[in-house]
């Protein structure tokens, strides 16, 4: 239905419809759209648009007759003319006000949702036998594991692993505390990295998230820093396990276990 | 001739460098002194970075267009007999693609020689120690250049002398020539994954086994993802320049030959686009099983946000290919049934292309952060939508190209009605089995979820199998209705063809960064670390500017080297007489 009205509008018209359609909807959708993502998304819709107006010489010729006015024409595709005409500089006009008007917002940053950690540092976390795999992991560990994650993550990740803890709502920039329950977090990564990201907490910026450091890194047992160290290298696994054992995932294990020599 | 013996010597003075300077940097003394150096005064990785990517270009380029033209040669030869005006557009159209061989492979021996030496004396320990390990390979790789070399000048140079009955001498120096230029590469493969995926070394980087370094796990990945890649490449690269002859065309004959050659290039191009996502998984997987730091690293850290640009650069391709494939219709009187797709097919592309290219973690201002991730584009942002998208894209082109076939033809066989409802409904199922295996895979542990992944590549390939031999027998004796009026391309087609020329040279560019910035800190991974000044990741704006420098380099030396093979006559000189058989038919 959408189809035919479009094709009974002069194609201009219907052109600059699917376009404002296709923004108002992503400007419209809650959770709010990044504006980065939706100027991606524009780019697409705007590319299928451009394909669509110019895949034959006669829709070519439509579309630029559609500007030129002609004895007779009704009065209807003479307001749509100047209609477009009067809106899209109005459009331009407003994108490039909008573009370099001050503003005292903090600069949008590119957030790493894994920071990089090099091979030389993950090598060193040796995973205790009783937490190296799924298979190893007992009742009791993950029962020591719940009781520290309740008196240390759930404050922020929440009771379900939800990332909705009463202090959750306290973050907003860029992020909030993870959610372990998405696909896309803990299921992603293996048992050194998780741990890994414990020692550092979030370590791009001060700005890019408040998870402080739980644990010493592998390298510096005895390091101290402005942060309390809060669990025992053990409590750290054991809250590992529980994170994965309660949400149901399990860890990306290595396909195999890389040694040069046996290549 | 002259031409052939200066890129003879270039290669010697390259193979005289492979082979000396690794001697002369370990008579340096100690490794920590020896490391880097500093010959030029500029960044070293730098120029590394420039020559190693404009050598793996122009390598490409010569490496792949052989495969397809002596593809096409093969398919004019074939004709020969049978339907001998046919043969000749085919022949023709292999040696104007042969015709940018010379110059190409001139500028491939150029920048492997400046590649070969900045490497050894920008890094002489990291060189010493590849010499080490490799150097048995550093003896055979010049020996199959030289080998490669030859049979590609004679195969090109012997062409019309190798007509008629000796045909079969001409196409067997294609094959030679296409063997070589596979070995060669496969050689240097191996050492660029030694990088990335060492093995046949001990802890400590002794050499324990040669085929075991030769043959690491990054190896085959690699060399299935450039063999492939190379080809995609190369087609582009042809289609650009019969766009360019296309637009200078002075007569008719002349710009429906170039618009065939144009339309042949975004075939292959597109045909092997269907594989080069893949290939490119593929690679990642072995990666990955190598170590999962690389996983993190590609796809969650620092090198993130190069797959988004990457994403939108190759959905820019396909989209171009697809309408370029699209406005060929217009070619074909008739064709107004398969035009009425079109519109469906556009809106499937675009959609899926949102979804490919749709970010796993936002770019946000304050205002706009929601924390964690969007509920729908957190969603949308992971491996198994994205596979959704990108396979049913590249079953709507390979729909598209089914179409083309039918176009201005009627089937005659008496079971045209059932079996074309029988394709129709196997390719709609190829779609429902890719859909339900993505929303499988979504819920599934990662370890399944690339499981999942390559069974929608399998069924996409087995669907597009299985549907394309029932077309070919659904097409046997079909009528005609109206010619392809080959030439009656629009201009805008072309200017498509060079724009996907630039776009696909500037993605090389872009993964070639890539596979080399996964490595980190690391020569060699886990092995050997990269302790120079330049061992830190560049931004991803430098990089972008580094890698549009290389793309503007390249068509500067390319347009020079196509300028070059035009002084031998082009259409009006030595292949006038086959232009004019071919236009003949």
């Amino acid at each position: 239905m959408i189809g035919r009205l479009l094709r009974q509008l002069p194609l201009p018209t219907g052109a600059f419809l699917v376009l404002a359609a296709a923004y108002i909807a992503l400007k419209l959708a809650r959770p709010v759209i990044p504006g980065s993502v939706i100027l991606l998304y524009m780019g697409f819709v705007l590319a299928g648009v451009v394909i669509h107006v110019t895949l034959t010489d006669e829709r070519i010729r439509r579309f630029r007759d559609f500007f030129v006015p002609a004895a007779g024409e009704e009065t209807g595709v003479r307001l749509q003319r100047y209609g477009l005409l009067l809106v899209l500089p109005l459009v331009v006009a407003w994108g490039t006000y909008d573009a370099t008007r001050p503003s005292y917002a903090p600069p949008i940053e590119i957030f790493q949702r894994h920071p990089t950690a090099g091979d030389e540092v993950l090598s060193r976390i040796k995973v205790p036998d009783w937490a190296a795999s799924p298979a190893r992991w007992n009742a009791d560990t993950v029962a020591k594991g719940k009781i520290v994650y309740a008196a240390n993550c759930a404050v922020c990740h929440g009771d379900n692993l939800d990332g909705l803890g009463p202090a959750a709502e306290g973050f907003r920039y860029p992020i909030r505390p993870a959610n372990f329950r998405d696909v896309g977090t803990i299921a992603q990564l293996t048992l050194p990295y998780v741990y890994w990201r414990l020692t550092v907490g979030g370590i791009q910026n001060q700005f890019n998230s408040a998870m402080p450091r739980w644990v010493a890194p592998a390298d510096a047992p005895n390091a101290t820093t402005l942060h309390t160290y809060d669990l025992t290298p053990d409590e750290a696994w054991q809250v590992i396990v529980y994170i994965y054992k309660a949400t149901g995932f399990e860890p990306r294990l290595e396909a195999e276990v890389v040694d040069h020599s046996k290549h | 001739m002259r031409r052939t013996c200066a890129v003879l010597g270039l290669i010697a003075v390259a193979a005289a460098a492979a082979l000396l300077a690794p001697d002369a940097a370990l008579a340096q003394g100690t490794p920590a002194l020896r490391s880097y150096a500093d010959p030029v005064g500029a960044d070293s990785r730098l120029v590394v970075w420039i020559a190693a990517q404009l050598h793996l270009m122009f390598a490409a380029f010569v490496l792949a267009v052989p495969m397809f033209a002596l593809y096409l040669e093969c398919m004019g030869w074939r004709l020969a007999k049978r339907e001998p005006a046919t043969a000749a557009r085919y022949d023709w159209l292999a040696h104007e693609m042969a015709r940018l061989l010379p110059p190409a492979y001139s500028l491939t021996a150029i920048t492997g020689a400046f590649l070969g030496f900045a490497l050894f004396a920008a890094y002489p320990g990291f060189m010493g120690y590849m010499t080490n390990v490799f150097g048995p390979t550093f003896v055979v790789y010049p020996l199959f250049f030289v080998a490669e070399t030859l049979c590609l000048y004679l195969w090109y140079y012997a062409w019309n002398r190798l007509q008629g009955d000796r045909k079969w001498l001409h196409v067997m120096l294609g094959v030679l020539l296409n063997l070589f230029g596979t070995i060669v590469m496969f050689i240097a493969d191996a050492w660029a994954t030694f990088m990335m995926t060492p093995a046949g070394v001990d802890q400590s980087g002794n050499l324990i086994s040669l085929y075991a370094a030769v043959w690491n796990p990054g190896w085959m990945p690699l060399n299935i993802h450039r063999l492939v890649a190379n080809i995609t490449f190369g087609a582009l690269l042809c289609g650009a320049y019969a766009a360019y002859r296309f637009l200078l065309a002075a007569d008719d004959e002349e710009r429906a030959l170039y618009d065939w050659m144009g339309y042949t290039g975004n075939l292959i191009a597109l045909f092997t686009m269907l594989f080069l996502p893949f290939a490119g998984y593929y690679f990642g997987f072995e990666l990955f099983a190598f170590s999962a730091t690389y996983g993190v690293t590609l796809m969650g850290g620092v090198l993130s946000w190069l797959f988004i640009i990457q994403a939108i650069v190759i959905a820019s391709l396909f989209i171009g290919a697809a309408y370029y494939a699209w406005l060929g219709f217009l070619r074909i009187p008739g064709s107004e049934a398969q035009q009425r797709w079109v519109p469906a097919f556009n809106i499937i592309l675009i959609l899926g292309f949102m979804v490919w290219a749709t970010p796993h973690t936002m770019a946000a201002s304050i205002e706009e952060s929601t924390g964690g991730f969007h509920p729908l584009l957190g969603a949308l942002g992971l491996m198994a939508p994205k596979m959704i998208a990108v396979t049913l894209i590249l079953l709507v082109l390979y729909v598209s190209y089914l179409l083309y076939r039918h176009a201005g033809r009627i089937l005659t066989v008496p079971w045209a009605k059932t079996g074309s409802l029988v394709q129709w409904g196997l390719i709609a199922l190829t779609g429902a089995a890719i859909i339900g295996l993505g929303i499988y895979g979504y819920f599934a542990p990662a370890h399944i979820r690339i499981q999942t992944s390559i069974w929608q590549i399998l069924v996409l390939i087995g669907g597009i199998v299985v549907t394309f031999v029932l077309d070919q027998f659904l097409l046997a004796g079909a009528r005609t209705q109206a010619a392809v009026r080959w030439g009656t391309m629009p201009r805008r087609g072309q200017y498509v063809l060079i724009a996907l020329a630039f776009i696909i040279v500037w993605l090389m560019g872009l993964m070639g960064y890539a596979r080399s910035a996964v490595r980190l800190n690391w020569h060699i991974f886990g092995l050997m670390e990269d302790t120079s000044a330049g061992a830190g990741l560049p931004s991803l704006g430098e990089a972008a500017i580094v890698i549009t420098g290389i793309t503007l380099i390249f068509f500067v030396l390319l347009a020079g080297s196509f300028a070059i093979s035009g002084l031998s006559g082009g259409s009006k000189g030595a292949h006038g007489s086959e232009r004019r058989a071919a236009t003949a038919s």
